[in-house]
């Protein structure tokens, strides 16, 4: 089946990539995606420097490659997404026709969760296909 | 603080002066008043009316024994003044001067009499009464002090022996005034009279309060208006309203602060300046590096907060309330705060954070919560980055905000005056914060990045117009500076003592540089090196640059034109209402006519850079708070706040704004204290390694490569 795997390049990440792959089989079934925010227009680097979406992109392409490889899932596809993580991952994942999404219970913590929900449960929401929930192993 | 009886008896004699202004009746001033207040006799005093009558009416008569004795006058009026110069009112100062600025503008005919006339303490109360009975038996209606009017109707030595006599007059009770404000130990003060209904029309009212106003030069008092009592009561009464300033500690704080890091660090802000110019130049610039922006490029990004309306404005505004000696202690802080710029700046460095997609999060809440659990700190760490976070978004509305925009509109209200109105400041307050949201929330860079580029450039110009400002003064440039370092360590009555003048140096130099705050190391942060040292060294030069240079070039233009002169009406307006950067014009323009209109641009394009790069610093302390995905919130509530503080009140949004400012700087001050352990360490290591040649080699490398 192919699967799709967001990541959020923590700790949850590398166990995420671990199950995917071993639900997936084959790491060519295997999708790992990050989103990344929409680049912001005020901060010295933009302003001043050279920051761009191309320089982030291929950033983080390089550390997923060795995310992907320490995890024995060298060779699975990786994609950088721009803009809201759940309805980006729901979309990528129709868009390919993924059987299944695997994802962390939430990235966030304390204020910020509170804040912001959580992506998974976005996911969950907008997702076409099944969607595999992993507990955090020091989940409440 | 509300005392109406210790001023009762000032009352009585002010409304008297009052009464005398109005002239409401061709009978005696002291009988068209009714007032409550036993220790005036009302209609007494009317039978001294007809002794009055001999008073030749060409000329103020001498003195005369018989007829100035007080059992010849109302003694009650007579006592009522005579405690009122014990109380040391300087009010009483002014209803003199304006009664006697009456009688001038009035009556030229007085001219030679003014100028025979001895006035001493005691002859002044006979002086007032007589002048008032003649105006009163004249029927003259009162003037309000105007400069121009007093030049149209006098010629140039009869201005000047008046002034003369009533700024002899001021001279004399002046340490009475000063004593006043010490044992009241107020910073400001702002008096309000309230006077009964119908004793004055409101056009009196308002033409008596904006004489005294502007006549008032001592200082603390800033403010005089007349109310009128709604009740049947006939009686008056004063209150004066004292502000303490409550910052001090914190200011004390920083100083400490920025005294410390100096001496730990070894006087870095000395050895490592040329170093500091070497590196900002790019000698070590390696791409390669893990960050977002050159050394250069990080500076002025962190300069570009920096330099905005602190250095024009609130400069102006400190040496008018502090007098020049103030300059001197700005700039004891500007060096100092170069250490602790590079304190927290190294540690900024050190403690950021690279994400996957190559950006950088760096601030003083990072090197906080982190740092300190490093030391076992680690909740003290989580609460001081936390504090920092929610502080530093206040002061990026606050100083980095509404201050900025506040200064710019009443500086461009001084050279357009056709501005000069409520609506017009909110339509600009509008248009600014649609500059900005345009920038932070519609993502058009090339605004702010043109901005940003621009700034160094109006930099140097402002920069240029004052340096040629003293060159044209350049004979009175050693007098300034010597006034400036005399009033440092014994400043004049009336700035608040040597430690006011130090204080308030400190405090508008920690308000302009940053220095100890914490703000720049988030923009420092994303600068390309391996070294976070070095990134400190670079950022040395901020406080320098800042206050160093443009801030004393501010106050050296101040001290030259005589712009912090309280008693000058050009600009004691601008020094009572708080409006900095407008005092900072109306001085230039003296010098170069056309200036206000340069100052103007500088001063908004300033205020944008500013606003645009607090707003940053804003965004991401809210996102260590919040989560990136929440910015939307702040920046919509930073652009209320543009249109908020274009709107407030000068002196309330910088109260405000150096309120939260330095607070920021509790609890970065306190961490980097706890951390500048390490911090030496990591000095030392660094240092070592320049002086021994292995950081040139290293970067030879780059360049070769």
């Amino acid at each position: 089946m192919t699967v799709v795997v967001p990541i959020d390049f923590s700790e949850r990440s590398d166990f995420a990539i671990r199950s995917a792959m071993s639900i997936a089989g084959d790491p060519k079934r295997l999708h790992i995606v990050h989103v990344l925010s929409p680049l912001d227009s005020i901060s010295p680097g933009v302003l001043l420097g050279d920051v761009s979406d191309e320089t982030r992109s291929s950033a983080v392409m390089k550390n997923m490659q060795t995310l992907a490889r320490e995890q024995g899932a060298s060779g699975a596809d990786q994609e950088v997404l721009f803009g809201d993580p759940g309805l980006q991952i729901a979309d990528y994942a129709k868009k390919i026709n993924a059987d299944l999404i695997v994802i962390p219970s939430h990235g966030y913590h304390g204020l910020k969760r509170l804040v912001l929900g959580s992506v998974a449960e976005r996911v969950i929401r907008h997702a076409e296909c099944s969607v595999l929930v992993l507990r955090r192993a020091d989940a409440e | 603080m509300n005392d109406s009886s210790a001023f009762g008896s000032r009352t009585a004699y002010l409304v008297f002066g009052l009464a005398i202004f109005l002239n409401l009746s061709a009978c005696h001033p002291l009988a068209s008043v009714s007032i409550a207040d036993e220790s005036v006799p009302s209609a007494e005093g009317a039978g001294a009316t007809a002794e009055t009558s001999t008073i030749d009416s060409e000329q103020l008569p001498p003195v005369d024994p018989a007829v100035a004795s007080p059992q010849g006058r109302s003694e009650g009026l007579v006592q009522s003044f005579e405690k009122w110069l014990d109380d040391k009112s300087g009010v009483a100062v002014q209803v003199i001067a304006s009664v006697l600025f009456w009688e001038f503008t009035g009556r030229q005919d007085v001219t030679t009499a003014v100028e025979d006339l001895q006035i001493s303490e005691t002859e002044l109360p006979q002086l007032v009464q007589q002048v008032s009975e003649r105006l009163s038996a004249s029927g003259q209606t009162p003037v309000a002090w105007n400069r121009e009017l007093m030049q149209s109707n006098l010629n140039a030595e009869d201005l000047s022996r008046f002034e003369a006599a009533i700024s002899s007059i001021v001279e004399r009770l002046r340490p009475g005034v000063e004593s006043l404000a010490e044992e009241l130990n107020v910073e400001e003060a702002n008096l309000t009279l309230t006077v009964p209904e119908g004793s004055m029309t409101p056009e009196a009212a308002s033409l008596v309060a904006e004489s005294l106003n502007s006549a008032y030069t001592v200082s603390p008092l800033r403010n005089l208006s007349i109310k009128f009592s709604d009740s049947e009561s006939s009686s008056s009464s004063t209150s004066l309203q004292g502000i303490r300033s409550g910052i001090p500690i914190v200011v004390a704080w920083l100083a400490a602060g920025a005294l410390f890091f100096t001496l730990r660090m070894g006087f870095i802000n000395v050895r490592g300046f040329w170093h500091a110019i070497r590196v900002t130049a790019g000698r070590y610039d390696d791409p390669s590096d893990a960050g977002e922006v050159s050394h250069f490029q990080a500076l002025s990004a962190a300069l570009s907060a920096t330099v905005g309306l602190g250095n024009i404005g609130g400069v102006a505004i400190a040496i008018g309330t502090g007098g020049p000696g103030a300059t001197f202690w700005m700039i004891v802080a500007g060096f100092l705060g170069m250490s602790a710029k590079f304190a927290e700046c190294t540690l900024g460095q050190k403690y950021r954070e690279v994400r996957p997609d190559g950006r950088i999060m760096g601030g003083a809440m990072f090197y906080l919560s982190k740092g300190l659990a490093e030391m076992n700190l680690g909740a003290l760490g989580k609460l001081l980055g936390v504090l920092f976070a929610v502080l530093c978004i206040g002061a990026s509305f606050g100083g980095g905000n509404a201050f900025q925009v506040n200064q710019a509109i009443s500086t461009v209200q001084n050279t357009f005056p056709v501005l000069d109105n409520v609506l017009a400041k909110f339509c600009v307050g509008v248009v600014m914060a649609i500059l900005v949201g345009i920038v932070i929330i519609g993502g058009i860079r090339r605004i702010a990045s043109t901005a940003e580029k621009i700034v160094p450039l109006m930099c140097g110009i402002y920069v240029a117009a004052c340096l040629y400002i003293l060159l044209r003064h350049s004979s009175e440039v050693p007098a300034a500076i010597s006034l400036i370092m005399s009033e440092a360590f014994t400043p004049r009555a009336g700035y608040g003592g040597f430690l006011g003048v130090l204080i308030l140096g400190f405090r508008r130099a920690a308000f302009s540089n940053e220095a100890g705050v914490g703000s720049a190391a988030i923009a420092h942060s994303a600068a390309k090196t391996d070294y976070p040292v070095r990134e400190g060294i670079v950022a040395l030069l901020e406080p320098f640059i800042d206050t160093v240079v443009v801030c004393t070039m501010t106050a050296l233009v101040i001290v030259i034109t005589g712009a912090y002169d309280l008693s000058n009406p050009m600009f004691a307006p601008y020094i009572i209402g708080n409006k900095g950067a407008a005092l900072t014009s109306v001085a230039m323009r003296q010098e170069i006519s056309w200036f206000p209109y340069v100052l103007s641009c500088a001063v908004l394009l300033f205020a944008y850079s500013t606003m645009i790069s607090w707003s940053y610093y804003g965004e991401r302390c809210w996102a260590y708070l919040f989560g990136d995905r929440t910015s939307l919130i702040y920046k919509c509530l930073f652009i209320l706040c543009v249109v908020v503080g274009a709107m407030m009140n000068a002196t309330n949004v910088l109260d405000l704004s150096d309120l939260m400012i330095l607070g920021m700087a509790f609890p970065n001050v306190l961490g980097v204290v706890l951390l500048s352990g390490k911090l030496k360490r990591d000095l030392d290591d660094y240092w070592a390694k320049l002086k021994s040649g292995d950081l040139d080699r290293e970067a030879e490398s780059y360049r070769v490569n």
